[in-house]
């Protein structure tokens, strides 16, 4: 029996017609989860199209970008799409190297009140972001801050999850390099930069993956704390798109336009997805 | 130098573990400032502005425990209750029975098995905005929509969808359960790969196989992975927002209005702040009570990180 990827319980003889029923259910589901997004496709370069139509041709004639012109003509999209991007960039670094810092300092630190610190920080874990969503508008708003990218940022400049994720990883490396870096006259800061960090690059990368997408597709926190259009992420403008009620086209050149840049980054760094998942999954 | 008295030698331990501390707090600065703005700060504001009847503008008066008081009588919310259980009550099941089944299914070496899953993951990575574009469109009433040609090749009639009382709902489980499954697929994969093949192999040569193994040796093992996902999954589930503020906007006629959009209206469409507040306070307490209590039941959490 061969060592693979899967459980033993699935390792059986090879049965061709079983085998054949299995890739059918398969791309059963599959074109569950393709086909909207291949009609989004088709339909967002469609001429002139109010409505979804079934059956449905996949490949309009003539192929058109107009749908996209009269959105970024008739919207802030091209705005929305700098904002979500700048946020998501910075929001982003800003919480990987915050949780890479308070992540080395929860694995090898002595300090006073880590204990106190860290339990406080589970608590925020396990607490449901929506429940505080009204009140951190209210301290927002008393803060003048409603509208501003300080608002859309700031909560994702840290990551408890992912300081909790980046301690594990500096808990795995061995003391003896922070020994060495001591030896060889390294304060705190150079042994964190030089030393350790590199050794957590995959669990930063993992984490810069979740956090990005997170942060992109985050919808109901920059709804709250934006009003303005020029304000808004992509994700908050394309909800007010969606209830506006244009054409179809125009709707589905938004859905494009939101889904690309996540599609993107899935395809590129799809393995720190997987690991993200099933290392929350697995650790939780 | 005279011996130290004792209050001496605790201040110059005082003083030296102060020293050996100090270094160490840059690197969690920044940390506990965005918590204390973004979390503690609005959480006591939550406790705060529980207690008054404010539109954050003009009026703020201190009514004590008066929101608390209207929760009991308030039919609108209890209705958003309801709907929140109905919501996670179509929901949890299926998404456990789907996502395991689509994993069972693709948790094979067969060619090809990676790409199946990351096209099954798919609808997870993108953002609800996105979602509700795309299905606002495909469950369009018209008979030609989408969804409505589809079930008419298997000869059922037209459907409403999202502007039917009694299928809006239903419709934001599936469009949740699509968006979801690809995502708890990968987690059940988690579990099931780490079932060791020795014990498959210990099973068969006591005799087991088939339904068997699975019954002894799978179904057990998987117990905490059942119990993770189920318990992170209702707790999603109680949150859910985006899909119904876009899709329905809590109606019709309030069926799609869950707790968190009932929250979400009173401050932000009625401009009752104190009383979102008291509700966030319920909502909050909701959570942690069906968390606790599936913890428990499930057994899971002997080991948080």
């Amino acid at each position: 029996m061969s060592v693979s990827e899967t459980s033993g319980a699935s390792v059986e003889k090879p049965n061709p017609v079983r085998e054949t029923i299995i890739y059918i259910l398969m791309a059963a589901v599959a074109i569950t989860t393709v086909g909207p997004f291949l009609i989004m496709l088709s339909v967002s370069l469609t001429q002139d199209i109010r409505f979804i139509t079934f059956p449905i041709e996949l490949i309009p004639s003539p192929v058109t970008l107009e749908n996209f012109q009269t959105l970024f003509a008739r919207t802030d999209a091209l705005r929305w799409l700098f904002n979500s991007v700048y946020v998501a960039v910075i929001s982003t670094l800003g919480g990987v190297i915050t949780s890479s810092m308070a992540g080395f300092a929860f694995a090898r630190g002595d300090f006073w009140g880590k204990n106190v610190i860290f339990v406080l920080f589970l608590g925020i874990l396990i607490m449901p972001d929506t429940a505080l969503i009204v009140p951190q508008f209210v301290v927002l708003s008393q803060l003048g801050l409603v509208n501003t990218y300080t608002a859309l940022i700031g909560p994702w400049f840290a990551s408890i999850f992912g300081t909790f994720l980046l301690r594990q990883a500096y808990l795995s490396i061995p003391r003896d390099y922070d020994d060495a870096a001591t030896i060889d006259g390294a304060n705190l800061w150079q042994s964190w930069w030089q030393v350790l960090m590199p050794q957590v690059v995959p669990a930063m990368a993992t984490l810069a993956v979740l956090r990005f997408m997170g942060n992109w597709n985050s919808f109901f926190y920059p709804m709250i704390v934006t009003s303005q259009s020029d304000m808004r992420t992509l994700t908050v403008g394309l909800g007010t798109v969606a209830r506006s009620g244009g054409d179809a086209g125009l709707d589905m050149a938004g859905a494009v336009i939101g889904f690309l840049p996540t599609l993107l980054v899935f395809v590129l760094m799809q393995r720190y997805i997987i690991r993200g998942i099933s290392l929350s999954g697995v650790k939780g | 130098m005279a011996a130290a008295s004792p209050s001496q030698r605790a201040t110059s331990q005082f003083l030296r573990r102060l020293r050996r501390s100090l270094p160490w707090y840059p690197f969690i600065i920044i940390n506990a400032v965005i918590f204390v703005i973004f979390n503690l700060v609005p959480w006591i504001s939550m406790f705060r502005y529980s207690v008054l009847k404010t539109d954050l503008l003009s009026t703020r008066e201190f009514v004590g425990i008066e929101h608390f008081v209207t929760m009991l009588s308030d039919a609108k919310l209890h209705k958003a209750m309801l709907n929140t259980v109905w919501f996670t009550v179509m929901y949890i099941p299926l998404l456990v029975a789907v996502s395991l089944g689509v994993a069972v299914l693709v948790n094979r070496p067969l060619r090809g098995m990676k790409t199946f899953r990351a096209l099954y993951f798919l609808p997870n990575i993108t953002s609800v905005a996105v979602l509700a574009l795309i299905f606002r469109r495909f469950l369009s009433p018209r008979p030609d929509g989408p969804i409505n040609f589809l079930i008419g090749l298997v000869g059922i009639p037209p459907q409403r969808w999202l502007i039917d009382v009694n299928q809006a709902m239903p419709s934001i489980v599936g469009i949740s359960l699509w968006e979801a499954f690809g995502y708890f697929m990968v987690i059940w994969l988690a579990g099931l790969q780490a079932i060791p093949s020795e014990l498959y192999d210990a099973a068969k040569v006591d005799g087991a196989n088939g339904w068997r193994l699975h019954r002894y040796v799978t179904i057990p093992l998987l117990r905490p992975t059942a119990a993770f996902i189920i318990v992170i999954a209702t707790i999603g589930a109680l949150q859910v927002f985006g899909s119904i503020f876009i899709l329905t906007g809590g109606g019709p006629v309030n069926a799609t209005t869950t707790v968190v959009y009932q929250i979400y209206s009173e401050a932000f469409n009625f401009g009752r702040f104190g009383y979102a507040s008291a509700l966030s306070i319920l909502f909050f307490a909701i959570i942690l009570i069906v968390a606790l209590i599936q913890s428990r039941y499930l057994r899971f959490g002997e080991d948080v990180y």
